[in-house]
């Protein structure tokens, strides 16, 4: 237990050193995740609208005051639909609505009216929504006819807050990006110092060593974790946590051996931090991109829904998003974990003897 | 400037690239990238899973429970259990929706009492929700107005939205998205590359070969950049292949703008990387501090997830701040709108490009010292 403890203090005092790495790890955890969740919305905000109007008021005028702040901009008339495009292609304008006169005749003779809607879709996501929007609105003004009515809620976050979500979602990569390079860099750096061979001499056992260098790695990730969960995501962003706070920490704790499992394999294939980080990214990236982060994962393709299932962070961030948002109970969880612990071990395991070859 | 002298240090740069494999990486990455993420990020939302729950079993329940299993955008299945197990469902994340249509639903809708379908959406993950919601709003509104018209009681005052979708007509996420990776890519990618030369000159102690030397700052810059340089400027054309010909985007604009426009971005990279290798003497710091400070705005001030005029106070005045934007503005004009430089707005932005570029280097330039510190 001792050589653990030394070796582990050791590295812990090695990091500590060095101001600049200290620095940069605080800055992913604080300012890097507040950034991401700040910057990004995803629901339609400031959206410049322009209308032709041939109608001559009435039911026009209507729909254009329910395009209101903070979803759109007050709308701005134009003469002719010409002049209305040109001012889409300049990118002032994203969502064009001409009312021409038939719209106007058909509306009050109950018959079906045409709108005629110019979108800019450069940004695909922004503007299907920002459609939806529309649609609901154009149907509010459309009598049914039926006493239907649908009461929709969403459940775990109102208001479809986006920032809490993109904050998350950030701190979730910024744990496995750093877990993975530490946990690399810890040992390249002696192989780059060549202070490997004094590595070796020491009266320790290969095994402690990997066992104290990868986790004290680990250990500096998991306080950076808590800090940014405390700090940033309570803090700054009052993301619920719905769940268990130690379900949290005890996901994160196994997730990271995956990851160190990964940073030991990288270690052990190359020679210099620089081969370090271009690996761990050509590593990182199928693995993020299995994980369902950007698609869900039933709207794959099956063979990559089956491929899905090795990649750790899948059951990370899913694990992650239950226990924040979902607040599923902890017996529902297990899934997740089984998933990170069995990947985990296998990673570790894996990393460790490729790394312990070279010992 | 002895061109001979910088000729033998730039060939030592490309020889050891090639020799530690790194050349290999710098292709390899940037196409993975694209690749991966071009074909991983949908923002539409297609095989929602959705739960039903029918406590009607009614004519009109059933067409709508039909309406649901013949689109594309839907998984319904339609349960008998109660809705606390449902829920409970959601929180297992196994499914993204739930819908009630409550009992007595047909009867009541007949003979003009109020009926309500209740739907819960899982708002974890919240543009899908969003979006989601607005699907299944729809759908039950499309049915309604078909069963009501079938059944002569005629709508009033439908107005039917015909939407003509600019510059990206099938909404196609591939278009959308594409680009803006191109100007992710092109700025991390180099800027990675130029700051881990100099860095590990520094951190292994071979910098002093350079202290010692003859070579002026200026020489040293030049073949330390002229590598990465060439390099990352074949990966202009690679990218657009690749875009082009796999994703089918679509490219209206003159290539000639693409091309310079993404040289000087690399330029701009390259600068990013030799500020970051002024101020760092680690490997590991300059690359923690190499992708945090460039994948950030590239992802989020690109204009990919959102643009940059729904932002607001702060993170507008960032993204201001950072060259992805002007850049990716002029690349989304090439491949799909194609205004060129009749647009006042890129000849602009092209020359903000210049004036960042300007700026990063000097800045560099200026910091970087010939001496021992």
């Amino acid at each position: 237990m001792r050589p653990f403890l030394i070796t582990f203090g050791k590295e812990l005092l090695i990091f500590l050193r060095s101001v600049m790495l200290v620095l940069v790890v605080l800055y992913s955890f604080t300012v890097d995740v507040y950034v991401a969740g700040q910057g990004v919305e995803m629901k339609p905000r400031n959206v410049t609208v322009g209308y032709v109007d041939k109608t001559g008021g009435g039911i026009s005028q209507k729909i254009l005051s329910r395009l209101h702040m903070p979803e759109f901009k007050p709308p701005k008339a134009f003469l002719s639909q010409k002049a209305l495009s040109e001012a889409i292609f300049n990118k002032e304008i994203r969502v064009g609505l001409v009312f021409d006169r038939d719209f106007a005749v058909d509306y009050r003779k109950g018959r079906p009216a045409q709108l005629d809607v110019l979108l800019d879709a450069t940004v695909a996501s922004q503007s299907l929504i920002t459609l939806i929007y529309l649609k609901n609105i154009v149907l509010d003004f459309t009598d049914l006819a039926m006493p239907l009515q649908i009461k929709t809620h969403k459940l775990f976050n109102q208001n479809a807050d986006t920032h809490q979500f993109m904050a998350l979602s950030e701190l979730l990569s910024v744990i496995t990006l750093l877990v993975v390079i530490l946990a690399a860099v810890v040992f390249v750096k002696e192989k780059e110092d060549g202070t490997w061979d004094i590595m070796l001499l020491m009266p320790v056992s290969p095994k402690v060593t990997i066992l104290a260098k990868s986790l004290s790695q680990v250990f500096i990730v998991m306080i950076g974790t808590v800090i940014a969960v405390g700090w940033v995501l309570m803090g700054a962003f009052d993301v619920p946590i719905n769940g268990s706070f130690w379900a949290f920490v005890l996901l994160t704790f196994f997730y990271s051996f995956s990851s160190a499992g990964i940073g030991l394999f990288v270690a052990a294939v190359s020679k210099d931090v620089m081969q370090v980080a271009q690996l761990s990214i050509i590593i990182m990236m199928p693995l993020i991109f299995l994980s369902g982060a950007w698609t869900p994962i039933y709207a794959m393709h099956p063979i990559l829904q089956k491929l899905s299932l090795l990649s750790p962070l899948r059951y990370y961030i899913e694990g992650t998003q239950s226990i924040f948002f979902r607040g599923t109970d902890f017996v529902d969880l297990w899934p997740y974990f089984g998933g990170v612990i069995v990947l985990g071990a296998l990673l570790y395991l894996y990393g460790f003897r490729k790394i312990g070859r070279l010992f | 400037m002895k061109t001979r002298t910088v000729r033998a240090f730039a060939l030592k740069e490309f020889v050891d690239l090639y020799r530690s494999r790194m050349i290999v990486m710098v292709y390899l990455l940037p196409v993975m990238i694209l690749v991966l993420f071009g074909y991983g990020i949908r923002m539409e939302v297609t095989h929602a899973r959705v739960m039903i729950i029918d406590n009607d079993h009614s004519k009109f329940s059933k067409e709508l429970v039909a309406k649901f299993e013949h689109s594309k955008y839907y998984n319904p299945s339609v349960v008998q259990i109660p809705e606390k197990e449902a829920l409970r469902s959601i929180k297992q994340a196994k499914t993204d929706a739930l819908i009630i249509i409550p009992s007595s639903f047909e009867k009541r809708l007949l003979h003009g009492q109020k009926s309500e379908i209740g739907v819960f959406v899982d708002g974890s993950f919240p543009t899908r929700a969003t979006t989601i919601e607005g699907y299944i709003q729809g759908t039950i509104l499309d049915a309604a107005s078909e069963v009501s018209a079938r059944m002569g009681m005629k709508p009033k005052g439908m107005i039917t939205l015909n939407q003509r979708t600019l510059f990206n007509q099938a909404m196609r996420d591939e278009d959308a998205v594409v680009p803006g990776l191109i100007g992710l890519i092109l700025l991390v990618a180099p800027a990675i590359l130029s700051a881990l030369l100099i860095v590990k000159e520094k951190e292994k102690g071979t910098i002093f070969n350079f202290y010692a030397s003859p070579l002026s700052k200026a020489e040293f810059l030049a073949a330390k950049l002229i590598p990465v340089f060439a390099l990352h400027s074949l990966n202009i054309f690679l990218l657009f292949l690749l875009a082009v010909y796999l994703f089918d985007v679509p490219f209206r604009g003159s290539f000639m703008l693409y091309w310079l426009s993404s040289e000087l971005y690399i330029l701009i990279s390259l600068s990013i990387g030799l500020l970051v290798s002024v101020i760092t003497r680690r490997q590991v710091v300059a690359v923690v501090l190499t992708v945090i400070i460039t994948v950030i705005p590239g992802f989020l001030y690109s204009g990919i997830l959102m643009p940059i005029s729904s932002m607001q106070g702060e993170s507008y005045i960032e993204a201001h701040l950072f060259p992805v934007m002007y850049y990716n503005h002029i690349l989304y004009d090439t491949f799909l709108i194609g205004q060129g430089l009749a647009s006042e707005k890129i000849v602009l932005y092209l020359g903000i490009l210049v004036v960042f570029f300007l700026f990063y280097f000097a800045a560099g330039t200026l910091w970087l010292k010939k001496e021992m510190r």
